[in-house]
């Protein structure tokens, strides 16, 4: 368009096809190669109204939306990107590969994992450098996570630029809670080159995104909106040609210098555009000022202190380790979703246990957690391996725990922080240990500030751990862990990081000490605290903190927090004298429960409490339930009381380092091609407070997992469940697999289309019609 | 047009719970209102819709889209146009049932009757507003893909056709999954008289493929 500091993209590709008699519904790259001609016009038109970039008719052309067409990715992404240089000819405009979401949700909403949408973006990235494209756009995107497996895909595949669009919607949000400022951190982080919106809305109704967005990142930033909303009755969209330039001259002032059009918008928009943007500068922009961290849906701001929880980590918990040695993923999130509960805004997540595969596990425990709760992580371990694994699958931008004074540790995990944009958290120490004094910390301090600087890391990402010692040992290490903070807080203008809880180590009363050096490290500026979120004193301390410092705006968080506790008082009853346990699970009473098994313990070995308390108590749970004297909820709810007595059961195995309580082991899964889950949850709370080990290989899960799974596990019952007559097939299927491998195991089935007629054709042992009834499966076989 | 929740019925969701009547006891009761309270909270409700021109095949004018059986031939019959809907929750509900599931299985269980009940009354309200927009003309009853003889796998060419991942953030499994899962398409028919209200039975319901009750031999008499 001629204007040297402004970028003017091309407007709609769909319209224009749909306009030449493409059929809604009907995939729209075909026409590369069938009606090239038209597909190609299409792109001179748009130079001719002014675009300096055009994208390729490249959008959809990925493997899983050209499954059934008889075209390959390839195949029509040479073809698009053909006939946008057709149309280019000699002018000076650059061609864009276009592509677009695959079409398939990722897990854990959808069920498509990270790596297929890394695999399936790489070879449509290939293919388009190949073809000779000048730039990568990944656009109208909703999920944070599929694009990073895109942009991944693109900076390892190739070296062309990458620009990202994402598409909102009225409300700051995507389809699926992405938000802007998560949008601007993890992008940023991953070292894309320009970003922005397209899509979702009109130009003026994406003004407000912009200026948030510009907040969180200094990139140039792109604006391809929408001809408004379309007209329901009949697809049309509303806003003229020149009501569009003037809305899009708006964004300039913002500082926007990459401007387009999306649904609606044709070559007139484009041209109306390049006249009215023709005599623009774009605005100007102040220094992006916030930093933090986040996940997809929620940011942790450094501005002002964030609570990292610290209770995923085996250090000193026995039925944590037990946990991670069994591979109890359940155990490992629901220590995830208490400590959001307790408030915490970032959780550490440390899997290192001699014996464990860490790598993997922490790339399953990143996967879990973040599938339960919005809060950012902090990847905590000294192996780079896991590190990467960790950072490779987190859906937004994390913090990597840590790094120290050693060069060789500083190259090894600065690099991973830079490619995956993470903050890092360094420690104090180096090949000569911990410095006595607060000098020597500081020293190493600045030592790694100016390697992650080196590594082109931003100063505002690095994050320092001045080190608690404790106190008991060493009495005069508190006070110069305090004075480090303070230095690194006002002279350095670093963040800081800290563990707090190891203050207080071999005294009594533990918790007043933590507290006190917690508030004052916070006085010194300690801003990062890594604390037991569950420990209520210590989240009380943060509270008043965040009121005396003016944080918290009015004390708006602080009186919110303790009317609730007011209100929660009363509501505490203590197992009463004359309650039995019996009574106490019959009423799903949690409290209860557990008080009323310690008490029990006392007089009784656990398995005594299992065998005649316990599981009888289940039992007439069961028995009530079927007479539909109860309905489901209540069901569930005595389960989950009964669960709380044998958790303090295996708890004290576990100190004990005895084996297990178990009754024997039981694979369930719901299968391939099935996502409807919730029934074999259900069935999984039953059997494990009924005391069996329940493997759960959780949803779409392939025939050959379930045959593998029971082998290696040895299990001798298999539980599966479909919900829908399409996927009973591969129910039918996964039973025969079974069969086949000669795995000598029962295998019960359940789920809404199921009927025992259907179940026994299919070659299932036993037809569940509901959880209590697989409990009996299971007592059958196991016992 | 927005999508609208506006109520969640009671009565629905414990016949979704499998509720047999009688007194419910009091601790259910305000489980049950709390996992209202915090789905109509959290529900982001979306929808979209479009209304095609009919051609004498009963295929919808400008798409490849054709509805195939007997039930849907007899219920646009008359008509001259037809419209397309889909409506969802929305993620942010679907992702509170997940997570649900870890806090207590138990809220889940209820919170997922509940979402049952909302996505119903979505479309009812959906209706109503389209119908609203159309007058004079008349909306007929709302047909799924899997009711009757419209086959399920037809749910594709719907979903391509209103472009729901664009629209509704929308996405239709390999296996034919709607994610997220409480999602609803249908078409209906634009007539330019009131159509008789059938009664549905159990071949027209959404819960036809699943229900206990019709697997027990009977019915929840709701239809």
């Amino acid at each position: 368009m001629g204007n040297p500091e402004i970028i003017l993209l091309d407007g709609a590709t769909g319209t224009m096809l749909q306009a030449a008699g493409l059929p809604v519904g009907e995939l729209p790259e075909v026409w590369n190669l069938t009606h090239s001609e038209t597909v190609t016009e299409i792109g001179r038109r748009y130079i001719e109204a002014g675009s300096d970039i055009i994208y390729a008719n490249t959008f959809g052309a990925n493997r899983h939306k050209l499954a059934r067409s008889g075209y390959t990715p390839a195949e029509l992404i040479a073809a698009g990107i053909r006939c946008a240089r057709e149309a280019a000819g000699d002018a000076d405009v650059r061609v864009a590969l276009d592509i677009g979401p695959i079409g398939q949700l990722l897990e854990p909403l959808g069920t498509m994992s990270f790596t297929e949408a890394y695999d399936i973006y790489k070879e449509m990235v290939i293919a388009g450098a190949a073809a000779g494209a000048d730039l990568v756009v990944f656009e109208t995107m909703s999920d944070l996570y599929e694009v990073k497996a895109a942009v991944l895909a693109a900076k390892e595949n190739t070296s062309l630029p990458v620009w990202v669009t994402m598409t909102f919607e009225a409300t700051g949000r995507t389809f699926v809670g992405t938000t802007v400022p998560a949008m601007g951190l993890t992008l940023t982080g991953l070292g894309v080159d320009a970003l922005g919106f397209n899509c979702s809305l009109g130009p003026k109704e994406l003004l407000p995104m912009i200026a948030e967005l510009r907040e969180w990142t200094e990139l140039p930033l792109i604006l391809k909106p929408n001809a408004g909303l379309p007209d329901p009755a009949t697809g049309k969209y509303t806003v003229t040609p020149e009501e569009f330039a003037s809305e899009l001259s708006g964004a300039a002032a913002l500082g926007v210098g990459i401007f387009g059009g999306c649904c609606g918008t044709t070559p007139d928009f484009i041209r109306a555009s390049a006249q009215k943007l023709a005599g623009l500068s774009p605005a100007r922009r102040p220094a992006a000022k916030r930093r933090g961290v986040c996940s997809a849906a929620q940011t942790a701001a450094f501005s002002g202190v964030c609570v990292i929880g610290e209770r995923i980590n085996p250090t000193g918990k026995k039925r944590f380790q037990q946990a991670l040695r069994e591979a109890d993923i359940g155990y490992i999130i629901e220590r995830a979703v208490e400590q959001q509960d307790a408030g915490a805004d970032i959780l550490d997540i440390n899997v290192g246990l001699p014996g464990v595969d860490e790598v993997d596990m922490m790339e399953k425990v990143v996967k879990a957690v973040q599938s339960v709760t919005d809060l950012p992580l902090q990847i905590d371990s000294s192996d780079p391996a896991a590190i990467e694994a960790g950072l490779r699958v987190v859906n937004g931008r994390a913090i990597v725990n840590s790094v120290n004074g050693r060069r060789e540790v500083l190259d090894a995990i600065l690099p991973l922080c830079k490619k995956y944009g993470a903050a890092v958290v360094g420690l104090c120490l180096d090949e000569n240990g911990i410095p006595a004094d607060a000098a020597g910390r500081i020293a190493i301090a600045e030592r790694i500030l100016e390697a992650a600087l080196s590594y082109g890391i931003p100063r505002e990402d690095v994050l320092i751990d001045c080190l608690t010692l404790t106190v008991s040992a060493q009495q005069e290490q508190a006070a110069e862990t305090l004075k480090a903070v303070r230095y690194v807080t006002e002279e350095l203008g670093l963040h800081t990081v800290l563990g707090v809880s190891n203050i207080s180590f071999g005294l009594p009363a533990r918790e007043n000490i933590t507290v006190s050096f917690l508030t004052q490290a916070m006085h010194a500026g300690l801003d990062l605290p890594i604390v037991n979120p569950n420990q209520t004193a210590i989240m009380d301390a943060v509270a008043a903190f965040k009121v005396l410092s003016g944080q918290d705006r009015d004390s708006e968080a602080y009186i919110a927090r303790f009317a609730e506790t007011a209100q929660a008082a009363p509501s505490a009853p203590s197992a009463s004298a004359q309650m039995t346990l019996e009574a106490a699970i019959g009423r799903g009473l949690k409290q209860e429960t557990a008080a009323l098994t310690e008490k029990a313990l006392e007089t009784m070995t656990e398995l005594e409490v299992v065998n005649s308390l316990l599981i009888p108590a289940l039992d007439r749970v069961g028995e009530r339930y079927e007479k539909q004297e109860i309905f489901l909820p209540q069901l569930i709810n005595a389960a989950n009381a009964a669960c709380e007595g044998f958790e303090i059961i295996k708890r004290r195995i576990a100190e004990k380092g005895g084996g297990s309580v178990s009754k024997g082991k039981i694979v369930i899964a719901t299968v391939h091609g099935d996502i409807h889950d919730i029934g074999k949850n259900i069935v999984r709370v039953v059997l494990e407070n009924y005391g069996y080990t329940v493997i759960d290989l959780g949803r779409d899960v392939p025939a050959e997992t379930v045959v593998e799974a029971a082998i290696r596990e040895d299990a001798r019952l298999v539980g599966l469940s479909a919900l829908m007559t399409t996927t009973v097939v591969s129910m039918a299927e996964t039973i025969a697999a079974l069969r086949k491998s000669g795995h000598d195991c029962r295998i019960m089935v359940g789920g809404a289309v199921l009927t025992p007629e259907y179940a026994a054709e299919i070659g299932a042992d036993y037809y569940a019609k509901d959880a209590k009834q697989s409990a009996d499966i299971a007592k059958l076989v196991l016992g | 047009m927005q999508a609208r929740l506006t109520e969640i019925r009671r009565s629905e969701a414990l016949r979704y719970l499998g509720w047999k009547g009688g007194a419910l006891p009091p601790e259910i009761e305000a489980d049950i209102a709390r996992c209202e309270a915090l789905l109509m909270e959290t529900a982001r409700p979306r929808a979209v819709w479009r209304k095609f021109g009919l051609a004498p095949d009963g295929a919808m004018l400008g798409t490849d889209f054709r509805p195939a059986g007997e039930d849907i031939r007899r219920l646009l019959s008359g008509c001259e146009s037809a419209v397309l809907i889909a409506a969802t929750l929305g993620a942010e509900a679907e992702t509170l049932l997940r997570r649900m599931q870890v806090r207590s299985m138990a809220d889940a269980v209820i919170l997922d009757a509940c979402a049952g009940a909302a996505i119903e009354n979505v479309c009812d309200n959906l209706c109503t507003d389209i119908a609203a927009e159309l007058a004079p003309m008349f909306l007929t009853e709302r047909f799924s893909p899997g009711y009757g003889d419209l086959p399920l796998a037809q749910q594709r060419e719907l979903c391509r056709v209103l472009d729901v991942g664009r629209r509704i953030g929308v996405s239709l499994s390999d296996g034919g999954i709607m994610i997220p899962q409480k999602t609803v398409t249908a078409i209906l028919g634009v007539s330019p008289i009131p159509t008789a209200k059938r009664r549905r039975g159990c071949e027209g319901c959404e819960l036809y493929e699943t229900c206990a009750y019709r697997k027990d031999g009977t019915t929840c008499g709701k239809s």
